[in-house]
């Protein structure tokens, strides 16, 4: 039944109230405010709050401090822990980016010859998307494992190459941990680009071609100019989404050894549900969101204005 | 018109029928007891319940729960499921007891049982429990689950302990001591092996399987009023001594490096199926898996000892286990939980999983545990230590794992890290 049928079948008391409304937007999307209200701002501003009291999971006496900021941010394990998601972080953003947009071409141009296997690509990096981080952990756990039996080792041992040490040496976990993040992301990239790649207007290739382009300066001189928007939208969500990762880490290595592949993610995590420090956890979320939107920032201004475009 | 009308008679019927049947059926997924019972108790349990994976030990523990809500008809349990990550899920239990939204009666670990003591959130056990059943307890038993103002605070109905198991094939005699254990395992390397196993890495058993040396020195972690005393005085050295065991096992090969990524006991199991390793520290759980896992001929080559000590005199192990806890502030309820522990738990789910009674009658009363590696654990179980039931142990276990970490894989000498690890404790201690 069409809206001006409900109408006028409605009785004309009804009417009137649903005219007087007719123009404001407010009432109409009330429901959404107070549901995402409830269910996403409330507990944010909750975070902001904890972050100024004194907040644990046992303990009674809550009171309202800038304590636990100066605590938290003086902390001498903050920056071992902020390297740690630098490299996790800039790695995952430039391993996907580039891979991503390599499959993505790869895809395009598979699909524009009519070759076998253009799909099955797609479609196999989409299944590593798909793996949810806890499963995806395990399974590079298993790749990367240091016993007699473990998978890459033991290719590596069958071409008679040095092992390596994959999660038990300090200076080599975080690469690992940044590799298999890099392996799951790949396929979101790969989607971005795919979309991006076909929006390209194929007018711009012709006129590439008449002017005598080769096929590498097409790829530096239309088609990267053209994914300037969609590098930069990736850039912010891989950003995004690398900062909150710390399921695929806690079953990879559980942040170690020692403190050697402990992201911010997984440090809140540690300061909320093994020390029970609420407020702790809640300064370092604060300080992540502030990261996060930092970054996205920085990136949203290198994307193409309006009258660029 | 009549067609019709019988038709609706016949669903209705059906569907009447339907839900009788429903009402009557007395174990689904998540309910043990008839829909239409009276009253309810909300039950939330870790594994050690029909949801275990074993369908085996699944269908005894429904036969368990079915048989004992039978004997309590008012009644029906709503049941709720911890997922494995157990830190996290008791972290979450904690803060919904302190809300008011805890479950009538659940599952809490023995090592965090303190934090929920500590918030006065648990229900009163004294009246259900005899005077004999209280007294028949391990003494570290009984002082786990008594309050500071000599209450019971739950029912611990299982415990584990730590030993060395060793391949007699490869490894001839027990090692009594760390340096008969470091010989042991480079000799074993020798034959194609990894060395000795164990937990390095960031996870609650590295710090428990260690702490076993360090408690056969006498260290202390807190003191009598629960601060961190591991980094000082007599403690330091104890502590150091009992690091710089494990280094020295991973720097001469006696311990393969890759012990840093060791973070659940299954891993040791693998290395025995496939004959990597002939040593490895792990809980008493594991001898049952051994037998399931290997062949017969195989099995029958391995077998277990107690943990090495620096002296074949001084002995410990680490014991864990859990209890069953009341948050109702119902006295139906608290009762009905108590009842669950004892009717349940206390004997029948320790002989039908194998887990070691907590009680020591109960170890002559069921005849699974008398045989002679189950009687080899409750020997053990004389050097059990408990983890110290304080709010900051959770801290020190995490700084402890980040120190083995950068111990064992040489970014941090003993020391440096131990000192890093008792500020970093010290500083969690104060904000508590």
């Amino acid at each position: 039944m069409s809206p001006i049928a409900i109408e006028a079948d409605s009785p004309p008391q009804s009417r009137t109230f649903m005219r007087r409304f007719a123009g404001a937007p407010l009432p109409w999307i009330m429901p959404v405010i107070v549901v995402i209200g409830i269910f996403y701002l409330y507990p944010v501003i909750d975070v902001f709050r904890l972050s100024f009291t004194n907040a644990t999971l046992i303990g009674e006496n809550q009171q309202y401090t800038f304590g636990s900021i100066a605590n938290a941010l003086s902390s001498p394990q903050l920056p071992d822990i902020l390297w740690a998601t630098l490299i996790f972080v800039g790695g995952s953003v430039i391993g996907q980016q580039i891979l991503g947009l390599a499959v993505a071409v790869t895809v395009i141009r598979g699909e524009k010859r009519g070759l076998f296997g253009t799909t099955i690509l797609r479609t196999t990096a989409l299944v590593a998307w798909v793996v949810p981080g806890i499963a995806g952990g395990i399974i590079w756990q298993m790749l990367f494992s240091e016993a007699p039996y473990g998978a890459l080792n033991s290719i590596l041992r069958l071409m008679h190459m040095p092992t390596v040490a994959w999660l038990s040496d300090p200076a080599m976990a975080p690469w690992s941990t940044l590799i298999s993040n890099i392996w799951r992301g790949t396929a979101f990239s790969m989607v971005v680009m795919y979309a991006a790649l076909k929006s390209i207007d194929p007018s711009l290739y012709e006129a590439a071609e008449v002017d005598g382009a080769t096929a590498s300066q097409q790829f530096f001189f239309v088609t990267l100019p053209q994914l300037r928007a969609a590098i930069l939208v990736n850039m912010i969500l891989i950003t995004i989404q690398t900062v909150n990762t710390f399921d695929a880490i806690i079953t990879l290595t559980g942040g170690g050894p020692g403190r050697a592949t402990e992201v911010i993610s997984l440090y809140v995590f540690n300061i909320v549900f093994r020390n029970y420090d609420l407020s702790g956890g809640s300064v370092l979320s604060v300080l992540m969101l502030i990261i996060s939107l930092g970054l996205a920032f920085v990136y949203a201004s290198f994307l193409p204005k309006e009258e660029e475009q | 018109m009549k067609s019709a009308t019988v038709s609706a008679l016949a669903l209705s019927t059906i569907l009447f029928s339907a839900s009788a049947i429903f009402a009557q059926e007395l174990a689904t997924k998540d309910r043990i007891g008839t829909a239409d019972a009276a009253k309810t108790l909300v039950v939330r349990l870790t594994n050690d319940s029909p949801n275990n994976s074993d369908p085996a030990i699944a269908e005894g523990y429904q036969k368990l729960f079915v048989d004992f809500i039978k004997k309590h008809p008012d009644w029906k349990m709503q049941m709720q499921f911890m997922s494995s990550d157990i830190g996290t899920e008791q972290a979450k239990m904690l803060e919904q007891a302190k809300a008011g939204n805890a479950p009538d009666c659940a599952a809490v670990d023995s090592f965090v049982l303190s934090q929920f003591m500590v918030n006065k959130v648990l229900a009163d056990f004294t009246p259900y429990f005899s005077k004999e059943e209280v007294d028949d307890l391990f003494p570290f038993i009984r002082s786990g689950i008594t309050d500071k103002d000599q209450t019971i605070r739950a029912w611990w109905w299982d415990t584990d302990l730590r030993v060395l198991y060793r391949n007699k094939s490869i490894v001839a005699d027990a090692p009594q001591t760390w340096d008969d254990l470091k010989k042991a395992a480079i000799a074993s390397t020798k034959e194609g092996m990894e060395g000795v196993l164990f937990n390095g890495g960031r996870w609650e058993g590295t710090t428990f399987d260690w702490l076993a040396n360090y408690w056969a020195l006498g260290g202390k972690l807190v003191d009598d009023s629960g601060k961190p005393v591991f980094g000082e005085g007599e403690n330091k050295e104890k502590f150091l001594k009992a690091l710089n065991y494990f280094k020295d096992l991973v720097d001469s090969g006696a311990a393969p490096k890759r012990v840093t990524t060791i973070a659940n006991y299954d891993d040791m199991n693998a290395a025995a199926a496939a004959a990597t390793t002939a040593l490895f520290i792990g809980g008493n759980w594991q001898y049952a898996q051994l037998k399931s896992t290997l062949d017969e001929e195989e099995f029958k080559n391995w077998t277990f000892s107690p943990i090495p000590g620096p002296t074949a005199d001084q002995k410990s192990t680490g014991t864990g286990g859990w209890t069953i806890a009341s948050f109702s502030k119902d006295k139906e309820k608290i009762e009905m939980c108590a009842n669950l522990a004892r009717d349940v738990y206390m004997g029948p789910a320790n002989a039908l999983q194998q887990q070691l009674p907590t009680r020591k009658s109960l170890f002559d009363k069921y005849e699974v545990f008398s045989t002679e590696a189950n009687k080899t654990f409750a020997n053990a179980l004389v050097d059990g230590q408990a983890r110290p039931g304080v709010p900051i142990y959770p801290e020190i276990s995490n700084q402890i794992q980040i120190m083995m970490g950068d111990v064992l894989s040489g970014t941090k000498k003993p020391e440096e890290a131990l000192d890093a690890a008792f500020s970093a404790a010290m500083e969690a201690y104060k904000r508590l």
